[in-house]
């Protein structure tokens, strides 16, 4: 009877299905949107709990859960983990205890180089061998490496804690034990959000503790989180904008438009929900992580905008980048050369074009030109000339994190430049010019339309799979004109990506005092009935995912 | 203290009694939050004829008796035969002797011409495949120009190997949509017409990169017949305006409107009623291939091609092979019986040879495509019966066939080319994108060319056999003796 039961509503489970939870396997990394974390945690929590207060057992237990988390998406890339975590502990020890100016600068730096090397070899070196046999014609063969899941998020956290140590702001963990488990916490290790050392380290060293409000936060966070990811998220983009950045020129302009804010709130409700999961799961477990994303297309400029999205990163780079090539205050070689750099490779490529098509040489003077004025034009010349190169440098390398490929480093650049523009904007019109009273809400509208605007814009180049498709699908989306019918037969064949598109916006955009009136609903709700809204959003998270694609639609108008 | 500990318990107990709800919802809530529909409004591409086809049922199965048999073949008037296939392995070359012959006197003595008309659907959109096929084809045998072109095409905008463009006022009848078109429809399954009189009608075509395409060969303009004697076509070479009149007086006539150029601009002047079918390019020599794409195409409607009119298609463009790739659009109706495809395509083929006498026939089957069962993306259980309805029709029609399903792979390849780095296939688990494209390509050419190889071979022997008739060799089978009975 039970066994009946347990077969029918989990599955039968034989060896070869145990086996299969706790192996790795490359296509099925242990999300925690699927039923295969839920059951992992439920086990991991209740040990957890009677756990909580046997501090060091507790953190052992937490960090082998931890690296098999890890390991069950990137196999024995595990290992590469701890190995560096190791060298970065007693890196980290090494800064603090020397006296001497000189070793830390040394320490400091070979662990930076170290760190970033790793992450260099396994995201960038095809990447560059790729672009140096397209520039020489060469044929360097390119390395057979797969990319450990989460590098770019962990590399970042263990710069983080040195350099905290360096600049003082820190002390470095009593024990390795310690930093391992900030390193390897596994919530936030594989798509962050980038915890800081500085915020995170004091809470090890707190009593393990939670109030009633945490809970009813990082329940809403998940439940939140599990709708913008899997629902919104994932359907939206196997069914419609996947298709569409695929092959645009096979689909209409007004489909081409869609698919263009269909991915907008598709990388927005991917990223930030994922993140508001990791936010949830720690909170469960007593860990207070940062806020990752403040609903970023409300911003009304594009400063605002790096503010609200994805701002473990955002200020990683600030602190960490931008102030280490010069900030606002003076110029390095570092702050210029990639600047300097990516202007004289536009203008190459302009001109390399000039042949065919004066557009490509056009745009790359605009653009160097644009980039200029925006310090030319400013009262405090020298200064704003390095705020801005810095800044450029640190969207340029912003963008190349993001992954190795020339789109991210054109979408880093559009970002800089934007910045740039923004805060010559900022110089001559203040926003104490700019207030008068019954017009304001109306600049605001439609400071929020333009910005939410740009921002899609430059996602073509993030999303697009190279250059020409996002060209493809920029002049597709230009040849829009309007047509009701038109949009109403496509609107009503794409009816449930559009619905969810809708609602993913409406959510985003709707004040947030009535998400907080929802929220206190849920909190004021009896322990079992929040229990079952929890069970009814799994149900709606495996509704959707047993949704299969939607068949392929050709419209003909 | 003991406060902190029954919190961490409350959200446990949340974590377990979510658990045990959404095994209840699970029983009894819907499983699918989306159910599968297909769409279906006016303005969606879907064959008219399938849909009948499919509403009219037929689940009359015929009686299986082709499964596990084997297949010889009757040996030509040379005296060649391909040896006998097993159902399970059919390729059925021996149908294609005539195309092979073809080719054997393009490669032998470099002289005289091909042409395969590729008829498919949306897979072939935007000339994928059939731009790889083409290109594979005339770096051996010669040949340039991209084929025969439409005159408008809900894909122009997706097709590379030729850039196209057309002005919005033409009036388009494809075989998809229209039961009773003004004019029969042509080689393309559509036919077009110029009624604007205020606006210019004009369509524009530019050679795209591909190889042996890089200029467009010859424009020629096929149209056919009217009363409209006053039509005429208007050129603008540099600063010349060139007319040239339209003469529609046969049942198919056609006229060039230029030799090799980069690109070309045609307007439509006071050519009314006249039945337009499209541009053709080509050299003149070595191999043609024209793609004959229509998304949503099941293949049925080929059916209505008229074949006076095919005939005259015939005699200008000189078919000697008709490859027919469908499928994708007759998966998603949810019956698993394919006999009325079966009986419905077997006549389709059957008019085919009408249409283009001499001409080869190859049938591609569907390729794999895949659905989710239980949260996993597995072929769709309707791919492999109708590959064998594909299979069937084929050897009942006598003709030659590429089995796609199992030449990438089989069961569950499609989720293979999809999840492959780099992709090969879309995220509808449909369609190739360029990269697989090539490749299906170049699996389909393979296969045609080990056909054509081993024809070679058998027409060597055939030959040597021929010659010293008298002499009676018993190492030598005599060709007669295998003929079939």
């Amino acid at each position: 009877m039970l066994q009946e039961w347990f077969y029918k509503n989990i599955g039968k489970v034989t060896p070869e299905v145990v086996e299969k939870w706790f192996v790795y396997n490359e296509k099925e990394p242990l999300l925690f949107n699927t039923g295969l974390f839920l059951g992992l945690f439920l086990v991991f929590y209740f040990w957890y709990i009677l756990l909580r207060k046997a501090n060091t057992l507790r953190m052992i237990y937490v960090i082998i859960f931890s690296l098999f988390f890890y390991y069950k998406s990137s196999g024995i890339y595990f290992l590469l983990l701890l190995g560096s975590a190791v060298v970065d502990y007693n890196l980290g020890n090494l800064v603090h205890r020397t006296s001497s100016v000189l070793n830390k600068k040394l320490c400091l730096t070979f662990s930076i180089i170290l760190n970033l090397g790793f992450l260099g070899y396994f995201k960038y070196s095809n990447f560059l061998i790729d672009t140096w046999n397209q520039i020489s014609q060469g044929n360097l063969k390119g390395f057979d490496v797969i990319l450990p899941v989460g590098i770019s998020f962990y590399t970042f956290q263990s710069i983080s804690y040195i350099i905290e140590v360096y600049r003082k702001e820190i002390e470095p963990t009593k024990r390795f034990v310690d930093y391992l488990f900030f390193v390897s916490f596994f919530p936030q290790l594989v798509a962050g959000p980038i915890v800081r050392a500085k915020d995170f380290l004091p809470q090890i060293y707190q009593k393990l503790n939670v109030t009633q409000d945490d809970i009813n936060r990082a329940f809403l966070l998940i439940i939140g989180g599990l709708i913008k990811k899997t629902v919104i998220s994932d359907y939206i983009s196997l069914n419609f904008v996947d298709r569409v950045f695929d092959l645009p020129n096979s689909y209409t302009p007004f489909e081409n438009l869609m698919a263009s804010y269909g991915y907008t709130i598709q990388i927005y409700c991917d990223f930030s929900g994922y993140s508001d999961m990791a936010i949830g799961v720690a909170l469960l477990l007593g860990f207070k992580l940062p806020t990752n994303f403040r609903s970023p297309y409300k911003s009304t400029s594009i400063t605002d905008f790096w503010r609200r999205w994805h701002i473990s990163l955002s200020t990683w780079l600030k602190d960490f980048l931008y102030i280490s090539v010069g900030g606002n205050r003076y110029g390095t070689f570092a702050g210029f050369l990639f600047p300097g750099l990516f202007f004289v490779g536009l203008i190459i490529w302009g001109i390399s074009f000039s042949a065919t098509s004066t557009i490509p040489l056009l745009i790359a003077v605009a653009s160097t030109v644009i980039f200029a004025f925006t310090f030319l034009f400013s009262k405090e010349k020298e200064k704003t000339m390095y705020t801005n190169v810095n800044l450029m440098t640190t969207m340029l390398l912003g963008g190349l994190w993001h992954g190795a490929s020339l789109r991210f480093i054109i979408w880093g650049a559009l970002h800089g430049m934007a910045l740039a523009v923004h805060k010559i904007f900022l110089e001559y019109y203040p926003p104490a010019k700019r207030k008068i009273f019954f017009i304001t809400p109306f600049l605001k509208f439609f400071a929020i339309v333009v910005t939410f605007h740009f921002v899609a814009f430059c996602w073509i180049f993030f999303r697009a799979k190279d250059f020409t498709t996002a060209l493809q699908i920029i002049q597709n989306i230009g040849k829009v004109t309007f047509d009701f019918n038109q949009w109403l037969t496509i609107t009503q064949g794409y009816q449930n990506v559009f619905v969810l598109m809708f609602l993913g916006y409406f959510w985003h955009y709707i004040p947030e005092k009535v998400t907080v009136a929802i929220q206190n609903v849920f909190k004021a709700m009896p322990l079992i009935t929040r229990a079952i809204v929890l069970g009814l959003v799994f149900w709606l998270v495996f509704a959707t995912a047993s949704a299969g694609p939607q068949p392929f639609i050709y419209f003909q108008f | 203290m003991n406060q902190n500990k029954s919190y961490f318990f409350q959200s446990w107990l949340i974590v377990v009694i979510a658990i045990a709800s959404f095994i209840g919802f699970k029983t009894f809530l819907p499983r699918k939050l989306f159910p599968d529909t297909t769409a279906n409004s006016k303005n969606v591409v879907v064959d008219s004829l399938m849909l009948e086809a499919v509403a009219e049922g037929g689940n009359l199965s015929d009686e299986d008796t082709l499964t596990n048999k084997t297949i010889s073949f009757v040996s030509n008037p040379l005296g060649i035969k391909f040896s006998s296939e097993k159902f399970e392995q059919y390729k059925g070359y021996q149908y294609l002797i005539p195309f092979f012959e073809k080719l054997y006197q393009l490669e032998t003595s470099k002289k005289g011409k091909a042409r395969i008309a590729y008829f498919g659907d949306s897979m072939t959109d935007g000339d994928m495949i059939v731009q790889d096929v083409r290109t594979q084809f005339q770096s051996v045998f010669g040949g340039e120009g991209v084929g025969f072109v439409n005159i408008t095409s809900e894909s122009a905008g997706s097709r590379g190997s030729i850039l196209h463009e057309f002005s919005s006022n033409w009036k388009a009848q494809s075989y998809l949509k229209t039961k009773s078109p003004l004019r029969s429809f042509g080689v393309n399954g559509s036919v077009f017409f110029a009624k604007d009189t205020v606006n210019a009608t004009w369509v524009k075509y530019k050679a795209g990169r591909n190889r042996f395409a890089t200029t467009l060969n010859n424009p020629t303009l096929f149209y056919g017949s009217s009363k409209n004697r006053k039509a005429s076509l208007r050129q603008i070479f540099g600063k010349d305006t060139v007319y040239k009149k339209l003469n529609p007086i046969s049942m198919l006539n056609t006229t060039q409107v230029a030799d090799n150029v980069k690109n070309v601009k045609v307007n439509f002047i006071n050519a009314d009623s006249i039945p337009f079918y499209g541009f053709n390019f080509d050299n003149g020599k070595g191999i043609h291939v024209d793609n004959f794409s229509s998304r949503g195409n099941s293949g049925l409607p080929l059916g209505s091609l008229n074949v006076d009119l095919m005939n005259a298609f015939q005699q200008k463009l000189g078919y000697d092979l008709i490859i027919l790739q469908f499928g994708t659009n007759v998966l998603n109706y949810g019956s698993l019986n394919y006999s009325w495809y079966e009986r419905k395509m077997t006549s389709v083929v059957k008019h085919i040879k009408e249409c283009f006498p001499g001409a080869a026939i190859l049938i591609i089957t569907t390729a794999d495509k895949s659905t989710k069962y239980d949260m996993e993306m597995k072929s769709d259980s309707a791919v492999s019966p109708l590959v064998l309805a594909q299979k069937r029709y084929a050897v009942k029609a006598e003709a030659g066939l590429v089995n796609l399903y199992t030449l990438m792979g089989g069961d569950g390849s499609m989720v293979k080319w999809v999840e492959n780095v780099p992709a090969r296939a879309n995220k509808d688990y449909t369609h190739f994108n360029h990269r697989g494209a090539k490749e299906i390509a170049q699996l389909i050419y393979k296969q045609i060319d080990t056909g054509y190889q081993e024809y070679k071979k058998l027409r060597a022997l055939a030959k040597k056999k021929a010659k010293p008739k008298a002499v009676v060799n018993d190492s030598v089978p005599v060709v007669n003796d295998t003929v079939n009975e």
